[in-house]
């Protein structure tokens, strides 16, 4: 059984590594909006063009 | 001192003799940041573009605005500023709410201008921004991230804890080892104190801010039950031998956050759709100052100004046409879906849209002043009220906190003389199955998912209380004009000389080429018969009618008396409606009958209204055949015609005197007496005549299918508000007493408390939801409801963000 000195400190560090991870998606914003990427794959247009025009203002 | 800055603040604190700031701060604050703060930084406040755009100015020249603060923590923030700048001369009012970090300033800008105010502010640690919506949407978006992190936090821990809980409870049946058991414990404590710390703080904070107020908050249980546990479990783990509920702690915390989580949610929902409307505005506009254009800042314009807007551009202020004509989209305020022409001479409000043309506007009213900032107050205003119902539940909730605290006490005392081992336990559920957190949590979420609901349906709740009248109404009094019916004429039927009925296609024809020149309100009823042909000489005779010739044929279309006149022979209209007729130089040849066409919505209007078994009035100042006709059309039993404000208001009162609990809808600027003095008023209002509007609920929009949903749904709200009560407290006087008598172990009262609550913020958000079910006016109202404009904007979400970013990309 001792094995389980070495497995539940592991466990832990991976609960850690877990939070931190999440911590990072959190804010880079990857929960902000969790309704409109659902829709994105419906969208078929292609705005190439109209990006190129935001590139110039911008 | 850790800087220069803290040392600044500590030397401003203590000039002031606000010591006082020591004992009352519970949190360290921020470390200031190494930018030096100037006035200079603040010298754009005090721009008279500035003030106008984010300060309102009352009658008193007392302006007020409300600011966004940085690092608010707590109350003895808000303590420090209200005392710090509240002495600041011509300062008559600040409060700071330090829920959402806003302080409203209501101060006399001759004696201290804003950017004094604001460097002071700054001064002191808090550095204020202006109120935009954008603000408000970045402080949400924290927010919301904040409670993500805990939760996951919390649901992270509960998992590992538990995990090792079961280890120790299926190794009391297989022998588990001394020393493996207490490896377990130890690693629990090891987990669960970090995690219950950091997901726990909100409540621990909350429960300290109101226990320092002198008052008893529904966290504070809360915090003691988690503290308590925490501790004790801490110390049998380090120095004694027995139970640890470090398990129970995680997972009563990670229920909690579900739950606060889900309020939040709702709250920040109905809040986005009044900063979804104050977006709309664009933030960079063409300005034009002698014959030259020059593209300025939205808060540079001044009333007065010229503003050019273009094609697909939003008009960014109230004003009145002076150059161009356009095709308008005002269906953010007026719920007109079809754009309207524009011409020189037409007043624009701010928020709508071009979908044709270009205009030059001169600029009437900004900022504040315009239309679409009473919409977005008057939204802002539903998401914050509490009607009485609320405050009933937050005070019984405050007994009830006191109640629960000394029920715990009592029976851990009770438990310890009868058992001890089992006192710490009992004490425990005791504290978390009664939170009566449910009970404060129903009425605040129900109310907020309604504002949203009436938002989307383009209700707007002026008065807090009218929620709660509305179910109570027995009597609904209806204006006719421009309620009832529209303001503008139509063609009913048209007759033959000797009043047969005939089609209208012939003779309407004819009177729509004629009415063509006529700016009379009347011409519109002609305007879709007009066959496009040609007429010479027409003229408008002003007040009698108009005349020209067709063809080689003179005609003339008017009053009857006008015609009389013009043939010199009697024309003698076939009732007392309203009645133009059409005639040559030789005779008589058709009478139209005129009328204001029924408002859309209003058959189900009343529909609704009677079968909830209400009685319907009509009240109007028009003769009497048009009324009863309207009246017979429509199915309704009662009404008066001819009838001032004043008799309206006699009506009113007589039902009242019968017991009766009136509404009035009506026409919001005129029949302002009667509206106040009904229990509840409504009124339609379109464009700007929503500022004017004194309503207690005022429908945007052209049809009066919001009326019918305010009656539909206020009764929900109701009725979800009081099953919540009726739930927490029977739930409450339920559990309270199993956890008396040891029947419910620690985490159970954890989980029975925390679906309690879910179970309420569930049935909350359902007090604003537009479901399509029996009782609501008419089959196709549902749909229609999704199109409203205010809908399109929440519900659209993704339209709104692709629209905004078109207009950055164009």
């Amino acid at each position: 059984m001792n094995i389980i000195y070495v497995l539940i400190p592991l466990s832990i560090l991976l609960m850690v590594l877990a939070v931190v991870f999440f911590f990072w998606a959190v804010r880079n914003g990857q929960f902000d909006d969790l309704d409109t990427p659902a829709l994105d794959v419906l969208d078929d247009d292609q705005p190439p063009i109209r990006s190129m025009n935001s590139n110039d203002e911008s | 001192m850790c800087c220069a800055g803290c040392e600044m603040v500590a030397n401003l604190i203590h000039d002031a003799g606000l010591e006082r700031y020591y004992d009352f701060r519970d949190a360290l604050p921020e470390r200031p940041e190494a930018i030096e703060i100037s006035r200079e930084n603040y010298l754009a406040w005090d721009r008279e573009a500035v003030l106008c755009h984010y300060t309102k100015t009352d009658c008193n020249d007392i302006s007020s605005v409300s600011l966004v603060l940085e690092n608010i923590h707590c109350s003895a923030c808000s303590w420090l500023i209200q005392r710090f700048i509240g002495t600041l001369p011509g300062v008559q009012e600040i409060s700071v709410d330090i829920a959402d970090g806003r302080a409203l300033i209501k101060w006399d800008k001759r004696q201290t201008p804003l950017g004094d105010i604001a460097y002071r502010l700054a001064q002191l640690g808090y550095p204020p921004h202006l109120d935009s919506p954008e603000a408000s949407a970045d402080r949400n978006q924290v927010e919301r991230r904040l409670m993500l992190k805990r939760m996951v936090v919390a649901g992270l821990g509960m998992m590992q804890v538990m995990s090792y809980a079961l280890a120790g409870y299926i190794g009391a049946f297989q022998d588990i080892d001394e020393q493996t058991a207490r490896f377990f414990q130890l690693v629990s404590m090891l987990v669960a104190v970090p995690v219950s710390l950091y997901a726990g703080q909100g409540f621990f904070r909350s429960a300290w801010n109101t226990l320092k107020h002198r008052r008893l908050g529904m966290d504070v249980p809360v915090a003691l039950a988690l503290l308590v546990a925490l501790s004790a479990s801490i110390f049998i783990t380090l120095f004694g031998s027995g139970e640890t509920y470090f398990d129970s702690v995680v997972m009563f915390i990670f229920f909690l956050l579900v739950g606060r989580y889900a309020v939040m949610v709702t709250r920040q929902n109905a809040g986005q759709l009044h900063s979804a409307l104050a977006r709309s505005l664009p933030n960079q506009v063409t300005r034009v100052l002698n014959g030259k254009t020059q593209e300025v800042g939205l808060i540079e314009l001044e009333v007065g100004d010229y503003v050019e807007v273009g094609l697909g551009e939003t008009i960014p202020a109230d004003g009145q046409v002076v150059e161009g004509e356009a095709s308008v989209d005002e269906a953010l305020l007026s719920g007109e879906s079809k754009p309207r022409e524009r011409h020189p001479g037409d007043f624009v409000l701010a928020g709508t849209q071009l979908t044709r043309g270009r205009i030059v506007l001169e600029i009437e009213k900004i900022g504040q002043d315009t239309a679409l900032s009473e919409v977005v107050r008057l939204l802002d205003r539903a998401r914050h009220f509490k009607p009485r119902a609320a405050l009933m539940a937050d005070q019984i909730a405050g007994w009830f906190i006191a109640f629960v605290l000394v029920g715990a006490i009592t029976a851990g005392w009770v438990w310890w003389q009868v058992s001890p081992s089992h006192a710490l336990p009992i004490m425990l559920s005791v504290l978390v199955v009664s939170c009566p957190c449910a009970l404060a949590l129903g009425t605040p979420v129900a109310l907020a998912s309604a504002a949203r609901g009436f938002g989307r349906l383009g209700l707007l709740i002026n008065h807090p209380d009218s929620l709660e009248v509305l179910p109570k109404v027995t009597h609904v009094i209806l204006d006719k004009t421009g309620t009832l019916t529209l303001s503008q004429m139509a063609l009913v039927r048209c007759l033959a000389p000797n009043h047969e009925e005939i089609s209208e296609h012939h003779f309407g024809a004819i009177a729509g080429r004629l009415e063509r020149v006529s700016r009379h309100p009347i011409a519109t009823a002609f305007r879709s018969l007009d066959d496009g042909g040609g007429v010479q000489d027409a003229e408008e005779i002003v007040h009698q009618g108009v005349q020209g010739t067709i063809d080689g044929r003179k005609y003339y279309l008017g009053k009857p008396e006008f015609i009389a006149n013009q043939l010199g022979v009697a024309a003698q209209p076939p009732n007392a409606s309203a009645w133009l007729a059409l005639a040559d130089e030789e005779g008589l040849l058709a009478w139209f009958e005129l009328d204001n066409p029924t408002r859309a919505g209003a058959r189900d209007l009343i529909a609704t209204l009677q079968r909830k078994n209400l009685t319907v009035w009509i009240a109007s100042g028009d003769q009497e055949a048009p009324v009863q006709a309207l009246a017979t059309q429509l199915g309704i039993d009662h009404f008066q015609s001819q009838c001032s404000p004043e008799q309206k208001l006699l009506l009113v009162q007589e039902l009242q005197r019968q017991g009766g609990c009136v509404a009035m809808i009506g026409d919001g600027i005129n029949d302002a007496p009667v509206l106040a003095g009904a229990d509840v008023s409504l009124t339609l209002a379109e464009g700007a005549d929503i500022a004017r509007t004194q309503a207690d609920v005022v429908m945007t929009g052209s049809t009066l299918e919001s009326a019918s949903w305010a009656f539909v749904l206020a009764p929900k709200v109701r009725n979800v508000i009081q099953q919540n009560l009726l739930w927490a407290i029977s739930y409450n006087a339920l559990a309270f007493p199993l956890a008396a008598l040891g029947l419910v172990p620690p985490w159970a009262a954890a989980i029975g408390m925390s679906a309690s609550s879910l179970l309420v913020v569930m049935n909350g958000r359902r007090a604003g939801q537009i479901t399509n079910h029996r009782h609501t006016p008419g089959s196709p109202a549902p749909a229609k409801a999704q199109n409203s404009p205010l809908a399109a904007l929440t519900v659209g979400t993704i339209n709104l963000s692709t629209t905004s970013n078109g207009s950055k990309l164009l």
